[in-house]
């Protein structure tokens, strides 16, 4: 750095900026401000896109949920989705007694659908490696999962079997759901976030540890505002099991709520599962694309892929159902049950508008924002340019004799024209400085403020001093070319 | 080391054409001291400036070092003035707020070979104040040194970069008549110790004197060239 201001290029236009300070110092704080302005408006823009791919995550647009079991996604389930808490006889009904005018099997299994639906057979009855009668539904393995991974596209997978349990703890009691799953499932789950604890570990999924992760709800009507839940015991089938994690939601967008069955829920590894429940088999599988646009490529993928694996015939149906966002989306939406289905089973690219539409929200909102910010960014970088050239001007006409006489010493028109510039770029950049920190202080007041989610990256500060680098380069490009050109007799000779 | 034929150079004010030289052929040869006299609009500066590289000809050659410079680009010009040839001015041309060392050093950033290094920048520079006798003025800026430690700060940043030639027009034109006579010593001392040909232009007879022959220009021409008995420097030796 020493070295660097001792350079004579670089202590000539220190010592020539500070002749002209407080023009210098204006001039600075002109690009200062477009820069800043700059600054935020990337981050503006950027944290738009972050929510928006938060959202479509957390939205599991990019999910792909194979369940074992050949169903259509069920229509209306919030009502009954709730009401699952009332009376656990209620769960020993028949499978087939659920069915009703909305619900129907294409092909039929005595399966139900375990997400949704807790009045189901035990996993023992579903999943026993006893063979079923009609046909097994247990059609799921864990090779089945592992050879999903190998599927291009794939970001994770996560083998899950479903059961609904009561927890214990001392005298307290909760009924509810319990998913034994893959140490990936945090992953897969954008929207969680842990308000103590952990998740489970690979090694405690190997092992088959007996520890378990509380769903927010299941936390709070167990251990109330009473201590921390993480260390203590809560008894699942006679068994006992570590609370390692309490998980809850991460957005403002899904509050945890009885029987939404990821917070009124408790995570185990899905081996911990299978070892006190002796299963082998799994009730579904949940897989993420990489991109979410590619959710219709790799559903055929699976698709095809199960079925030879499942040694399917062509003209047999599939023993498993894929599920994805789009169609969940569509029979939420209104739909009459037999248009929906129509639709979901027949538009392939469907999760492409659903994305699309989602985007284009959030998108248009902040589009606005991102548009004022450009325009005074523009302007100001603009006058801080003029600025700049004005500044250089003047600096080559207050120093014409000193040209001339580095001319005569043995200056060339292009080392002229470089020290110049270099000043030029000394004001901008050091405004380019000075707007990186005040862009990012912007930023952050913009995300307090406004409750606007801002992101500063690297790459945008770097793009923001480069801007600043540039329009110094760009504006000081006419006074430093016209300070080179000066006929070294005439600026001599100028007063 | 100076052969000049037939220059001359026209300049364009508005319509006018004026001829600032209308032929002038003139040898100077090394370690001479030529000092050129004559009234103003004599083309005595023009003939300065073609000297010294800093302006071309309109017709005629010009020889410097037997190399023909007057048709050079402007980039190698640059080159010819910062290697071979040093400038001493009337009004001493040092910068403001910049000490006498660090003017004494600016040819040495412009050398071909790029910026000379600051350690050996600045050794280059004392000897050449030391040839002046300004040592210990090193640190001083113009504004806290006299005129005539001025212009001697001006002929040190002329020599630091040896060349073989100086030029001076009218070094003396803003010093008092003891001083211009330490600054014309200092001149003839670098051409008896140096060999370095020196070419002044002066309005007064007493300074033409230091020189070894002495040219008259009138109307663009030389009127008359000869050579005079050098006045011994006062301190040479």
């Amino acid at each position: 750095m020493q070295k660097f201001l001792r350079h004579p290029v670089v202590d000539t236009a220190i010592k020539a900026l500070g002749r002209n300070r407080l023009q210098t110092v204006l001039t600075m704080l002109g690009i200062a401000v477009g820069v800043a302005t700059v600054l935020a408006m990337m981050a503006v823009g950027a944290g738009a896109q972050r929510s928006i791919e938060q959202q479509v995550r957390a939205a599991g647009l990019n999910q792909i949920t194979i369940r074992a079991g050949n169903w259509r996604p069920k229509i209306t389930d919030s009502d009954e989705a709730v009401a699952h808490q009332g009376d656990a006889r209620e769960s020993l009904r028949h499978p087939l007694a659920r069915f009703n005018d909305d619900v129907q099997p294409i092909a039929f299994h005595p399966e139900d659908d375990p997400m949704e639906k807790h009045d189901h057979p035990t996993a023992r009855q579903r999943l026993g490696d006893l063979e079923a009668g009609l046909g097994s539904a247990a059609t799921m393995t864990f090779d089945d999962a592992e050879a999903l991974r190998q599927l291009p596209g794939v970001q994770y997978v996560a083998g899950g079997i479903h059961e609904n349990v009561r927890v214990h703890l001392d005298q307290k009691r909760w009924f509810t759901r319990m998913h034994g799953t893959d140490v990936m499932m945090p992953s897969i789950k954008r929207a969680w976030a842990f308000a103590g604890g952990r998740f489970f570990t690979e090694r405690e999924q190997d092992r088959a540890a007996q520890v378990v992760v509380l769903g927010q709800i299941v936390a709070d009507k167990l251990f109330g505002a009473g201590p921390s839940a993480i260390g203590r015991e809560v008894v699942l089938w006679n068994q006992p099991f570590e609370v390692i994690g309490v998980v809850t939601s991460a957005t403002w967008v899904v509050q945890p709520a009885v029987g939404d069955d990821q917070f009124d829920a408790v995570y185990m590894p899905y081996t911990t599962t299978q070892r006190l429940l002796n299963l082998s088999k799994l009730n579904d599988i949940t897989v993420t694309a990489a991109s979410s646009g590619d959710i219709s490529r790799l559903s055929r993928e699976i698709t095809k892929l199960l079925r030879v694996r499942h040694g399917i015939g062509d003209n047999q149906p599939d023993d498993f159902t894929l599920i994805t966002q789009a169609t969940k989306a569509l029979t939420a939406g209104g739909l009459p049950p037999s248009v929906a289905r129509a639709v979901a089973s027949n538009v392939a690219e469907l999760e492409k508008v659903t994305l699309e539409q989602l985007a284009l929200t959030m998108e248009r909102a902040s589009r606005t924002m991102t548009w004022l910010l450009a325009a005074v960014a523009a302007v100001s970088l603009l006058v801080g340019g003029i600025g700049i050239m004005n500044i250089t001007l003047l600096s080559v006409t207050e120093r014409t004799r000193e040209i001339g006489l580095r001319m005569a010493v043995g200056a060339r028109g292009k080392d002229v024209m470089r020290q110049f510039l270099f000043e030029a770029v000394v004001i901008s950049a050091a405004g380019g400085l000075v707007g990186i920190v005040v862009g990012v202080i912007a930023s952050i007041g913009i995300a307090r403020l406004l409750q606007w989610a801002t992101v500063v990256s690297p790459l945008s500060v770097a793009l923001a001093f480069g801007i600043a680098t540039a329009v110094g380069v760009f504006f000081g490009w006419y006074p430093a070319r016209r300070a080179s050109q000066l006929d070294p007799i005439v600026a001599l000779r100028r007063d | 080391m100076i052969a000049v034929h037939d220059l001359a150079k026209q300049y364009h004010i508005g319509d006018h054409v004026v001829h600032a030289l209308k032929g002038v052929t003139i040898g100077v040869a090394a370690a001479e001291f030529v000092t050129i006299v004559g009234p103003s609009g004599s083309g005595k500066s023009t003939f300065m400036h073609i000297l010294g590289c800093l302006d071309r000809p309109t017709t005629g050659r010009y020889v410097l070092n037997g190399r023909d410079v007057s048709t050079l680009p402007p980039d190698e010009l640059a080159r010819v003035r910062n290697e071979t040839i040093g400038f001493v001015f009337q009004g001493f041309n040092l910068l403001a707020r910049t000490s006498a060392l660090e003017n004494v050093e600016l040819p040495l950033l412009y050398t071909r070979q790029g910026v000379v290094k600051a350690a050996d920048r600045r050794d280059r520079a004392m000897q050449a104040l030391e040839a002046v006798g300004l040592t210990d003025r090193a640190e001083h800026h113009p504004n806290q040194l006299s005129g005539g430690q001025q212009q001697r700060v001006a002929i040190a940043r002329a020599l630091v970069t040896q060349p073989s030639l100086l030029l001076a027009d009218e070094p003396t034109g803003n010093l008092d008549t003891a001083t211009s006579h330490e600054v014309m010593e200092i001149f003839a001392r670098l051409r008896s110790d140096r060999g370095i040909t020196m070419v002044v232009i002066t309005h007064e007879r007493d300074i033409a004197a230091y020189g070894t022959r002495t040219v008259d220009f009138r109307d663009g021409l030389v009127v008359s060239d000869k050579s005079t008995v050098a006045r011994t420097p006062a301190c040479a030796g």
